[in-house]
């Protein structure tokens, strides 16, 4: 469970997220929308305990998986090599149920390099997933993939999403629509909505161009 | 911290740059000594380690350049920094990485004093409290280019500042730095140049404030470096 009260965040004299308030539940799919420079990101750093708040209050129970954007891998590893390296850290023992949960079987002796960007993205999202995180933090984690790739990601976060938490930005509004049962709508640092999606056609988008104009 | 360690190492051990890396610092530094030996016509391996230094001077930022710059670029900092490792754990494994490769590279050179042993009489001592002394060195040497590589995402930047850095360091014991400045600062400044601390060493000397600069060094640039990843702004 995530707690995060009124959590502020100064870069310099830049205010980056203001009084953000936040609860979550296990089962919840939390998309979080907002245009470029809302705070997504930082309120997610924040979770993670990478970033500290400048004020307020976080309480964090369970362990976190997080995919940050742009997904960052080591590209000179091969996959299992880099899997292997996380699942150390992580103190796991075993990561080749996290390589089927992903499907990454047949990539498993490649270099990270060669890889397509899908199944970059689905390294990432193993590395995340190594230990059976209480709660998992996804970072755009469809950004640059094709259509495919994006359900097919899509559809393993819906099938994650039973025993834990998940919290996941995107820009884009479809994919709120698609997978999350909870939306927040970042801007300008706060949160200017926080309950359920819309269930018409096209509501997240008609919500989101109301709020973040 | 040791899987860390191990990724950092198998970086190097795993790829042609590191390989070259190494065997270029091995091979000058042992044609260096050959080339000379026979000249100063002595068993004694002091001229070997009065060049060590300065060939230090490019493998360690060479080899350390990457370190964190690297991470910054492909903020692959991020994933580790939110992984149950600690910034001092990241920072001491990436330390004691490039520590072993220097290490290995003075490995590579130890056929010099074995070779001398068979012909001459060493003081074997002398010869260990010498490669101690160039450890101690690259120990602190690695601490500097880690800290300038944790300051930029660009390699080449963080090897010239680091560079930069050490050649100061170096020459504040020289007489080339004398020529320039009044005796009582060059005295005064002597102290604090690691040339200075590392002929103890050579001399088969284990002097403790030696011992002492070399770690606080270290140290002192280690300690910059996880502060500096802790202001993560």
């Amino acid at each position: 469970m995530i707690v995060l009260s009124s959590v502020t965040k100064f870069f310099g004299k830049k205010l980056a997220l203001n009084k953000v308030n936040l609860k979550t539940k296990t089962g919840e799919i939390v998309g979080f929308l907002g245009p470029n420079g809302a705070g997504k990101t930082t309120t997610m750093r924040i979770i993670l305990s990478y970033l500290e708040p400048s004020f307020g209050q976080i309480s964090v129970k369970g362990s976190i998986g997080y995919l940050p954007e742009n997904n960052p891998l080591y590209p000179e590893m091969r996959v299992a090599e880099y899997l292997k390296f996380i699942a150390d850290i992580k103190g796991v023992d075993d990561f080749l149920e996290t390589v089927q949960a992903v499907g990454l079987q047949e990539v498993i002796a490649s270099k990270i390099e060669d890889l397509s960007r899908g199944f970059k993205q689905r390294v990432g999202l193993a590395a995340a997933l190594l230990g059976n995180p209480d709660i998992l933090i996804l970072d755009e984690p469809t950004s640059g993939l094709d259509p495919l790739e994006q359900d097919k990601i899509k559809i393993l976060i819906k099938k994650l999403a039973k025993k834990k938490t998940i919290i996941f930005s995107t820009h884009i509004l479809s994919e709120v629509e698609a997978v999350a049962n909870r939306l927040i709508i970042l801007n300008k640092g706060s949160i200017v909505y926080d309950g359920v999606k819309p269930k018409a056609r096209g509501g997240v988008e008609k919500l989101f161009k109301k709020l973040v104009k | 911290m040791f899987t860390l360690y191990k990724k950092e190492l198998n970086y190097y051990l795993n790829n042609p740059i590191g390989y070259i890396v190494i065997v270029l610092f091995a091979a000058f530094a042992n044609f260096l000594f050959v080339k000379d030996l026979f000249v100063i016509g002595s068993a004694s391996l002091q001229g070997f380690f009065g060049f060590i230094p300065w060939l230090f001077l490019v493998f360690i930022p060479a080899v350390s350049m990457r370190t964190f710059s690297e991470e910054k670029r492909l903020n692959t900092i991020e994933v580790l920094l939110t992984l149950p490792i600690s910034e001092t754990q990241v920072v001491l494994a990436k330390f004691f990485a490039i520590l072993t490769l220097a290490i290995i590279g003075l490995v590579l050179t130890l056929g010099l004093p074995i070779s001398l042993a068979f012909t001459a009489h060493v003081y074997l001592p002398e010869i260990f409290v010498g490669y101690l002394g160039a450890i101690l060195l690259g120990g602190a040497m690695a601490g500097i280019s880690i800290f300038f590589s944790s300051l930029t995402k660009n390699q080449v930047v963080a090897f010239l500042s680091s560079v930069l850095v050490i050649f100061f360091l170096l020459i504040l014991s020289t007489d080339f730095l004398a020529s320039f400045l009044p005796g009582v600062v060059q005295d005064f400044i002597n102290n604090y140049g690691p040339l200075y601390h590392l002929q103890n060493f050579v001399k088969g000397v284990l002097d403790f404030r030696s011992l002492f600069y070399f770690l606080s060094l270290t140290a002192v640039f280690l300690f910059l470096t996880i502060v500096n990843l802790e202001k993560r702004d």
